[in-house]
């Protein structure tokens, strides 16, 4: 296996093409992480628990190499009938009616499975190409065999017969079916199938993650890990991991400052941010860190840098309103990317982020907040793998970054500070923090300043209708 | 149909896999060709000495006797010369299938236009390599 060693931005995979002696997904992010899509003339199974989108999948592959001289054929067997997988896929919009009857044909095999045993298949699938000459076969159950069959040496024999068969005859064939991880151990078809997949799906809240992996392409490179996606109109929208990239060997810190746009502040940090530095900005829950990022964010907008903000807590109205104050006329400039923390995807959110940096040549990038990232993911490692690699593919871009996190109570001293991987990853850590009963003072310490002489007393900051400054 | 397949050009094909071996008997068949089969190469050798057939098409692993060898033995005999081979191997041997004297080569899997287009040519008389394999 040459599994996937080479780091490779999420938004870098968008552009790749589907290579030659490749068959295409329909989907140019999934053909990337396979590398170029699934290799010509082999023999691939698409495994998953029901529901999990695998004959869509596969549909789609269909539909986006359909039209050629030779068709695609797809065989049912026994898990779905015939009429319902016809009548779904014509929801999607890669499904072309003039290609079905002359470029995709669609076979029900069950009756006869049911009435002659597996030992038709082959034959079956030889008359197929005969008089069809199909350039892709799908089975769809190929597991389902294994419940029709009378022994476990019936299924074997089977199984080498239709590799043979699809082997001799130039033909990609997918077959699909509800595998569990631990048939992969057990199924012979997983000893000779050149490629596996697995769509899978996970509960997390009130809605699902759904997660499309490579387990194995042989021939091929592919992005190891799992990518999460979501089924749409369009089909599967696969997100690819996001992979840590590689710090080359001549990278430096750059040495200038950039302005954090909070009069008082730059003085603390002699000068500014350090450019192309990650900034963590803590507080509790009214301490002025969205009002903050914002004025970090816009000061690049007037400087020339284009900015990102990237926000899932205030609703739009909101959150263009504080901009607005804020900002003025350079409100218009500022690129938002608002996400609903209840539909929150964490890879679909970095993918959009690197899309939009690279697309606008964005330098800096405010995330506010943290937490809601957290949220989004029911793996803690995942999240600690995403929030590295964010934070490393910002360092070598040079971008400015800052990451607001929302934090219990009070903190002088950021030693309860639980905002996970990206404290001790963030190079400068600033606390935010409100004190007073009677009457309420805001302050700001400068906790970490990695590479700069820092002011590190406590101070004072108010937030009037222009921001948060320091007093 | 062309002129040639017209005739029923004999073809020796020489293949051990039954998949293959059907696949190929029933294209060349439907192009108009008659087909023999062989199951290892000295059988072959002895059938190309009685049939004469137009081409012999050959997998490179082949019992008793491989495919390129079977292949300059054919080529070395002046009664046997003027058959075309055709080596058509899962192994990536285009260049040892020319220094063993054949006239054209393809790499499996078995797509009939292909096959047919090959057999075609080497009956025309025309081996020169088209396909995409060749090309390489």
């Amino acid at each position: 296996m040459m599994s996937e060693p080479k780091a490779t931005p999420a938004a870098a995979l968008t552009t790749h093409a589907v290579a030659p002696g490749r068959i295409s997904t329909g989907n140019p992010v999934t053909d990337a992480i396979l590398g170029g899509g699934f290799p010509a003339s082999t023999i691939n199974i698409v495994m998953g628990q029901p529901g999990t989108g695998k004959t869509i999948f596969v549909e789609q592959i269909l539909f986006a190499n359909a039209g050629g001289e030779r068709p695609a054929l797809f065989f049912t067997t026994l898990s779905e009938p015939l009429a319902k997988v016809v009548r779904f896929v014509q929801e999607f919009s890669f499904y072309d009616e003039s290609l079905i009857g002359s470029s995709v044909l669609y076979d029900d095999i069950g009756a006869d499975l049911a009435e002659k045993g597996i030992a038709m298949l082959v034959p079956r699938l030889k008359e197929a190409i005969k008089s069809a000459r199909p350039s892709l076969i799908v089975i769809d159950s190929f597991r389902a065999l294994h419940d029709l069959s009378d022994s476990a040496a019936e299924m074997r024999h089977l199984i080498h017969d239709v590799t043979g068969l699809l082997t001799a005859y130039e033909t990609t064939a997918f077959l699909i079916g509800e595998y569990h991880q631990e048939d992969i151990r057990h199924h012979a078809e997983f000893a000779i199938a050149d490629g596996v997949v697995e769509l899978s799906r996970q509960p997390l809240g009130t809605r699902d993650e759904r997660y499309f992996r490579v387990l194995k392409l042989r021939g091929s490179r592919y992005l190891e890990g799992s990518h999460a996606f979501r089924i749409t109109a369009d089909g599967l929208d696969v997100h690819p991991r996001l992979v840590t990239p590689r710090i080359p060997v001549t990278y430096q810190p750059a040495g200038e400052r950039v302005p954090t746009g909070v009069p008082g502040l730059d003085d603390m940090l002699d000068g500014g941010l350090p450019s192309g530095s990650s900034t963590l900005l803590a507080g509790p829950s009214g301490s002025g860190k969205t009002t903050f990022a914002l004025q970090f964010a816009l000061e690049g907008v007037r400087h020339g840098e284009p900015a990102l903000c990237v926000n899932f807590q205030e609703n739009p109205t909101q959150l263009a309103r504080t901009i607005q104050r804020l900002a003025g006329s350079a409100a218009a400039d500022l690129d938002v990317l608002y996400s609903s923390p209840v539909e929150l995807q964490i890879d679909s959110i970095i993918g959009e982020l690197f899309r939009r940096i690279e697309a606008k040549g964005i330098r800096r990038v405010v995330v506010d907040a943290i937490g809601d990232l957290a949220a989004s993911t029911s793996e803690s490692h995942r999240l600690h793998d995403y929030l590295y690699a964010l934070t490393q593919h910002l360092v070598v871009n040079g971008i400015t970054s800052v990451f607001t996190f929302e934090t219990a109570g009070q903190s002088t001293t950021g030693g309860d500070l639980n905002a996970g991987p990206i404290s001790y990853m963030a190079d400068n850590l600033i606390l935010l923090d409100m004190r007073g009963e009677d009457t309420m003072r805001r302050t700001i310490r400068v906790l970490k300043a990695r590479g700069t002489a820092h002011d590190q007393d406590i101070r004072t900051i108010v937030i009037g209708p222009d921001g948060v400054r320091v007093t | 149909m062309n002129g040639a397949a017209s005739e029923h050009a004999l073809i020796l094909v020489v293949e051990r896999d039954p998949h293959v071996r059907e696949l190929e008997q029933y294209f060349l068949e439907e192009a108009g060709y008659a087909v023999e089969f062989a199951a290892d190469g000295i059988t072959a050798l002895e059938l190309a000495g009685k049939l004469h057939p137009k081409i012999l098409i050959t997998e490179i692993l082949v019992p008793r006797l491989d495919g390129l060898a079977l292949c300059r033995r054919l080529k070395a005999d002046p009664a046997t010369r003027h058959i075309a081979v055709l080596i058509f191997s899962i192994l990536m041997a285009e260049g040892r299938a020319r220094e063993a004297g054949a006239e054209s080569f393809l790499h499996k899997p078995l797509e009939e236009s292909r096959l047919v287009e090959t057999v075609r040519q080497l009956i025309a008389g025309r081996s020169r390599p088209r396909n995409r394999e060749l090309a390489q």
